[in-house]
């Protein structure tokens, strides 16, 4: 075998165009509401480059997008998805749908295919029917529609207690009693903060800050909830819709 | 003169685009894109356009910086699809497969949609690169749609896999990866075609594809007959997905079934394959009733499961 | 195609390998690499270059600091190189990687400051609109594979607000109240976390000042592409000021209580 390698074309050492920026994304659909949420940290290897970089982005009031990997691949993308929709607003005279916006995701991501973006892309926010959805992409754009899904980092570690805690996997109900189908919202809200800081204490690049965004189908209920919670922000910008909140909190910095 | 002016002054509007132009040559806009087609992308043009590295051997880079199952240094995944089977009978197509997706040992997804709803009459299998497939098989029923507007009539099997299997001959090599099966229904009856990122095209009556391909295979082969009927044909299609996820690592989770029949496809239903081993597949027409695992089937034949009788005495 | 995954997705090259069986400890690494480190470009690679720029938020504005040394390889070839630079009234910016690369940044924003004051507008660019236009210089570039090799600090003060921004080679950006390129962001960064983070409002021009000398002279005892000549930029509302070159006062009488490795262990 050593004969093979040294028939290899001579490998220049090239320029790699691509760096891992570390971090977690994750996103919970609910039955009139959907949560995306990431994490603020950026690293390098093992170097801490800030501990607020945003990587969940409010696309329009009923879309949010998180994205995760290569930080100035996935800068460009949420550039460019919003370029795109932008010139949407202005040829319909209307935010483009959920599902549309999932596959004009796929479209851009796929025509990389040959020189990808790194980017893991997790799509979250309401649909025509007001249901909560949860898109999920790899980076050359091969996509799904999930209830739940985390990416990044700690994936790995985040999405087996999703699959525990939302699908109910390997859990029994007791007798004469049946999972829910659909969560509340304080419930996922909980599990978003516990995935998290469950994340930070086992992963070397998660931590810092976390960003939770809420899309509230028209009409949800599930507003009620959040009343109570502390320092909740409101980025809606249109009325009587869907509206987007972005909630903060501290995760462990060290 | 003013042409002059405008060619080498540094300072008006011409020069700002110019200077524009230059930094970001690498991607131009036209009006379709913006316009009543928004949200198509690439696909607006005849041929989809790709951005492809600058560097001497686009080919070497990807392969450098793209999925490896056994390099899990290669840290842009692309997610992979696995054990996909169809085949033909008497009453149709089925087409059944499973729906797990792995990044290197990881199981990025036990939900995978395998099979490809192409149109109604049309379906393709994923196996290789799901985005690949995805894009490459929404791409070609765009296609088949078109030429019905200029045919007046259906595509046929043979030819709408003849166009997908022309369209990635041309990537080859480029590092697409697709091993997908098209099946439908047209005016020669049911139709069967292997299409792969290689360029091959075959038709025939049966093919499993991917890594749990072989276990597929074992079952379908010993069960497969011409006029098997549309009950034991799901039931073989359902029972092959169940070997595969079982002994191969790369499939597993769920079965999904299809059956392809003169009037289109119909979709049967989603099978947990764990749930196969121990309980059967439910109360489905051609389900033999109790589970598929073979501890059932040597109930009470060994020593330390004796039948009750011995138990007993 | 065949039914391993494992050699599914990847592009095909006959040439080597065509049934698989190269051992996986064997392929190219494409493990993370430190994009400085010997990391050879078929375009270019850096030549003379400058080493660590650091730079922080205090009470006025921001403070950049930069060592005047530009290397070649492990010589120091020049060294009365400026690598701080003001842009526009409002902002300055600070290098590390290629000098030439940095030359030519230099030019394409002393163009764009040209084009903006022509216009006359009313407009003028401040530190958020050069970090910008950087990034996006530098992300284009990379995709072209053909990267300008710096990793570049941009700050400045305009309508009342600071600015501290990173961007590098790659199109990487991040902003932070203290920032520190090459070593810097192993060595200085620490420090100057621990000195400035939660006091951004309250340090004064004098202990902000302080702050960047102590790192840019534990930088100097440390890193072996220093010089203890530097120069300090300080922006604020009143605008730019880049101070003359400073020497570091060092105490190396320390050297003599070091035991325990190289050629002496006793």
């Amino acid at each position: 075998m050593p004969d093979m390698v040294s028939l290899a074309q001579p490998q220049q050492r090239q320029f790699n165009p691509y760096a891992d920026n570390g971090g977690t994304i994750l996103a919970i659909a609910g039955a009139d509401f959907t949560v995306i949420a990431g994490d603020t940290r950026q690293s390098e290897g093992y170097s801490i480059q800030t501990r607020y970089a945003p990587k969940v982005f409010r696309l329009t009031d009923r879309a949010v997008l998180a994205v995760n990997g290569f930080a100035a691949d996935g800068n460009m993308f949420v550039k460019k998805v919003r370029q795109r929709l932008e010139w949407y607003r202005h040829a319909h005279a209307k935010d483009m749908p959920l599902r549309a916006i999932a596959r004009l995701i796929q479209t851009m991501l796929y025509a990389r295919r040959f020189f990808p973006f790194y980017v893991y892309n997790i799509l979250g926010g309401i649909e025509e029917d007001g249901s909560g959805a949860v898109y999920s992409f790899d980076p050359v754009g091969s996509y799904e529609r999930e209830a739940c899904r985390a990416a990044g980092a700690a994936q790995s570690l985040v999405q087996p207690f999703l699959d525990n805690q939302i699908y109910f996997k390997n859990q029994v109900p007791a007798p004469g009693m049946a999972h829910p189908v659909h969560l509340p919202l304080s419930t996922v809200l909980s599990l978003v903060i516990d995935s998290f800081t469950s994340a930070t204490e086992r992963h070397i690049e998660v931590g810092d800050g976390l960003e939770m965004y809420v899309v509230l189908a028209k009409g949800s209920t599930a507003i009620q909830s959040l009343s109570t919670v502390r320092g909740i922000q409101e980025m809606t910008v249109t009325e009587d819709g869907e509206r987007v909140f972005v909630i903060r909190r501290e995760l462990k910095k060290d | 003169m003013n042409t002059f002016a405008d060619r080498f002054s540094t300072t008006t509007a011409a020069s700002q685009l110019r200077h524009a132009q230059k930094l970001a040559e690498e991607e131009e806009f036209d009006a379709t894109m913006w316009g009543s087609s928004a949200g198509f992308g690439s696909l607006t043009k005849g041929v989809p356009t790709f951005t492809v590295p600058a560097v001497p051997d686009p080919t070497a880079f990807l392969r450098l910086h793209t999925d490896d199952h056994a390099d899990p240094s290669c840290r842009i995944k692309i997610k992979h699809g696995t054990t996909t089977l169809a085949f033909r009978f008497q009453g149709g197509v089925i087409v059944a497969v499973d729906s797990r997706a792995t990044a290197g040992s990881y199981i990025a997804s036990g939900t995978v949609k395998k099979v490809i709803e192409i149109n109604p009459y049309l379906l393709g299998t994923m196996a290789g690169g799901a985005a690949d497939c995805q894009f490459w098989e929404t791409y070609l029923g765009m296609h088949c749609r078109l030429h019905e507007l200029r045919n007046r009539e259906r595509i046929s099997v043979s030819a709408a896999s003849k166009y997908l299997s022309n369209l990635v001959y041309s990537y080859k090599g480029m590092g697409l990866s697709m091993g997908t099966m098209i099946c439908g229904w047209d005016k020669t009856g049911p139709a069967v075609f292997y299409v792969d990122s290689d360029g091959t095209r075959l038709k025939g009556d049966l093919f499993a594809v991917g890594s749990g391909s072989t276990f597929a295979y074992g079952v379908l082969d010993q069960g497969y007959r011409w006029d098997l009927t549309d009950e034991e044909a799901q039931e073989l299609g359902r029972r092959s997905i169940y070997a595969a996820g079982h002994r191969d690592a790369f499939s597993g989770n769920t079965c999904n079934l299809y059956h392809v029949k003169e009037a289109g496809w119909t979709f049967l239903g989603n099978y947990d394959i764990s749930q196969m081993h121990y309980e059967g597949p439910g109360d489905v027409p051609g389900a033999p009733g109790g589970g598929y695992g073979y501890d059932i089937r040597v109930e009470g034949r060994n020593s330390s499961d004796p039948p009750e009788e011995a138990a007993a005495a | 195609m065949d039914h391993f995954p494992t050699n599914w997705g990847r592009p095909r090259n006959d040439a080597y390998d065509p049934y698989g069986t190269y051992p996986i400890a064997h392929r190219p690494n494409n493990g993370p690499k430190d994009a400085f480190a010997d990391a050879v470009q078929r375009t270019q690679q850096p030549i003379v270059t400058g080493t660590s720029v650091l730079a922080i938020k205090y009470k006025d504005g921001i403070m950049m600091a930069a060592d005047n040394l530009a290397s070649y390889g492990s010589l120091a070839r020049f060294k009365d190189i400026q690598r701080l630079q003001p842009v526009g009234a409002h902002t300055v910016i600070g290098a590390g990687g290629d000098m030439s690369d940095f030359q030519y940044i230099q030019l394409m924003l002393d163009e764009l400051i040209i084009d903006e004051f022509s216009a006359q507008d009313g407009h003028t660019l401040g530190p958020a609109e050069v970090h910008e236009y950087l990034a996006q210089v530098m992300y284009a570039r990379r995709s072209k594979m053909n990267p300008l090799w710096n990793s570049i600090l941009v700050g400045g003060v305009k309508d009342g607000k600071r600015f501290l921004a990173y961007v590098d080679l790659l199109g990487t950006t991040y902003s932070a109240s203290t920032l520190a390129t090459g070593y810097g962001a192993y060595i200085a960064q620490p420090l100057l976390r621990t000195a400035v983070e939660g006091k951004e409002d309250i340090l004064t021009e004098e202990e902000a000042y302080k702050i960047l000398e102590q790192s840019m002279r534990v930088l100097y005892y440390r890193d072996a592409r220093t010089i203890d000549k530097y120069q300090v930029a300080t922006v604020t509302e009143k605008g730019v000021y880049i101070s003359e070159s400073r020497r570091l006062d060092t105490n190396w009488s320390f050297a003599e209580g070091i035991r325990g490795y190289g050629a002496q262990t006793q």
